[in-house]
């Protein structure tokens, strides 16, 4: 798998910092526990996000254990296109979320990326980082200070009407919706949560009360245990605030991402839609 | 097995009431908490006692010391046979064993990291050996260190596909410092396991992973005491399991 998720780049940089688990993801993840006991190591695996799923037991036990392995999934998503349902990972935020104690990155360019495995590296717990296939435009400038449970407004006008929330490629589409929305006179403030968990609860509700209380959730992910059900979970008990969910509805097929995305109603296009009709409510 | 100085006479007696007390604790602390594996932990009574008393090198006064061997019990359900070696060892008083399960006890129905001498939790059947594999891969690769880690599996518990992936694992990378022990009693929980007391499959099957096996009486503590030297020679021929 070192050639697709490009943890071989990891034998580059220091051959000795790689440990090769072969095709056998329950041991790889065991493993990665068992080096990281007494503090010996900081363990990182790497897969596609979709395979961790087998080894669900051993990260469960993991947190019993009091693990502080980190986990990093690839290939989330039908952005990942033409392999088919059977290569994306559309439970991983669900499967992690659930997990005690545990912080989940979904960073969307690669500076961030980067920042996220610096500080999942020194974060206590499980951690999972959810990395994209598709290349994505940068979006930060390289001394931008992140940190676990801050989100980030990339987008904002005093005349704003609606917050849209993506993560991942979906941060990208969200940015091209609010651009499309401004065409047509609709302020679109865009937030990047960087983690899911925590979430940034505070500036989500905050920048929500300032455009009125409606928001646009979009996500790569099936729709139970992603993002969307992170936000709604957030806003549950703030009065006046509404939040329309977009997700991955149904199995999906094979196809070009652009058009699968667009397909399970999670391109720019259905964004758009979506805060136009939430703004009628 | 020239370098194997046989046990004295009174060793010997020792590591057998140290097993039987190790039992004794089991039953009565299970018949306390009105729960748990009193059978499971029996089996393997000797081989803690051996291990614990004989075989391995550990500080009781800091348990999770980096340079201490280590132990996973992977068949977690016979915890308080290992809770029993512990006191034993005098990490606890034994007394403390009558408190097995209780809600303001940290000796729980399986291991946890709440105690000072457990690394993972175990219970979860078949994941034991993995992290032992990760454990001795840290050792001989990046502390290069001399512990060893030993690793205690169930015999049913080894129809769990991913004790083969650990033993293939452990294989490849010729981990010669640790020592998988399986412990073949015959039962699994409702029944039989499919092997039975097939010894001989097992270490066809174990070889064929490519580990060096040594199949032994596990209720006898002068022959477990033995595969300790054996192990030392075989050292040189990586892979050990028992
Ligand atoms: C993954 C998993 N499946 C099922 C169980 C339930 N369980 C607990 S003990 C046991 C039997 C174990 O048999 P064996 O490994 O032979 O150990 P023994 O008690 O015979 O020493 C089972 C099935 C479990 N703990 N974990």
């Amino acid at each position: 798998m070192k050639n697709s998720t490009f943890s071989e780049k990891m034998k580059k940089v220091d051959a000795s910092r790689h440990i090769e688990c072969f095709i056998a993801e329950q041991s790889l993840v065991g493993t990665a526990i068992g080096a990281a006991c007494r503090d010996r190591t900081v363990p990182f695996v790497s897969t596609f996000a979709c395979f961790l799923t087998r080894a669900f037991d051993q990260i469960r036990m993991g947190a019993i254990s009091q693990t502080n392995v980190n986990f990093v999934g690839s290939h989330c998503g039908v952005s990942i296109g033409e392999d088919g349902p059977s290569q994306m990972g559309l439970e991983d935020l669900a499967m992690f979320r659930s997990i005690p104690g545990s912080t989940v990155f979904y960073p969307g360019d690669a500076v961030s990326t980067e920042r996220a495995i610096e500080l999942a590296a020194n974060t206590k717990g499980v951690t999972f980082t959810r990395v994209n296939r598709p290349n994505t435009a940068v979006l930060y400038q390289n001394n931008h200070q992140f940190a676990v449970g801050k989100a980030i407004v990339l987008r904002k006008s005093d005349k704003d009407k609606v917050v849209l929330i993506g993560a991942g490629v979906t941060l990208h589409e969200a940015l091209s919706a609010a651009d499309q929305l401004a065409k047509g006179g609709i302020g679109a403030r865009v937030i990047d949560p960087f983690t899911v968990k925590p979430l940034d609860a505070e500036t989500i509700i905050q920048n929500l009360r300032e455009v009125g209380g409606r928001a646009v959730v979009v996500e790569d992910h099936y729709p139970a245990g992603g993002l969307g059900e992170a936000v709604c979970a957030a806003v549950s008990l703030e009065k006046g605030i509404i939040v329309k969910h977009l997700a991955v509805p149904t199995i999906p097929r094979s196809g070009p991402p652009a058009v699968l995305l667009d397909m399970y109603g999670i391109s720019a296009k259905h964004v758009v839609a979506a805060a136009q009709e939430i703004l009628k409510l | 097995m020239s370098s194997y100085h046989k046990l004295e006479a009174k060793t010997v007696q020792e590591l057998k009431d140290i097993a039987n007390k190790i039992r004794i604790h089991s039953i009565t602390s299970t018949q306390a908490a009105k729960s748990g594996h009193p059978t499971s932990c029996s089996s393997i009574a000797e081989i803690l006692s051996v291990l614990f008393f004989n075989t391995m090198r550990y500080k009781v006064s800091s348990p999770r010391d980096p340079s201490n061997d280590r132990f996973v019990l992977s068949k977690g359900h016979a915890a308080p046979a290992l809770y029993a070696a512990w006191a034993e060892a005098g990490l606890f008083p034994t007394t403390d064993l009558q408190n097995l399960r209780k809600i303001d006890s940290d000796l729980e129905g399986h291991p946890t990291p709440r105690l000072n001498f457990i690394d993972v939790g175990t219970g979860s059947l078949g994941q034991g050996l993995s992290i032992a594999g990760g454990m001795s891969f840290v050792g001989k690769y990046y502390d290069k260190a001399s512990y060893r880690v030993y690793c205690l599996v169930g015999d049913g518990e080894s129809a769990e596909g991913s004790i083969w992936e650990s033993v293939h694992f452990a294989s490849h990378y010729k981990l010669d410092n640790l020592v998988t022990i399986f412990d073949v009693n015959r039962l699994g929980q409702s029944e039989e396991t499919s092997l039975g007391h097939d010894v001989e499959t097992y270490r066809k099957r174990l070889e064929a992973f490519g580990m060096n096996a040594i199949v032994v009486d596990g209720h006898d503590v002068e022959e477990l005491a033995k595969v300790r030297a054996k192990l030392k020679h075989l050292r040189r021929r990586n892979r050990n399991t028992l």
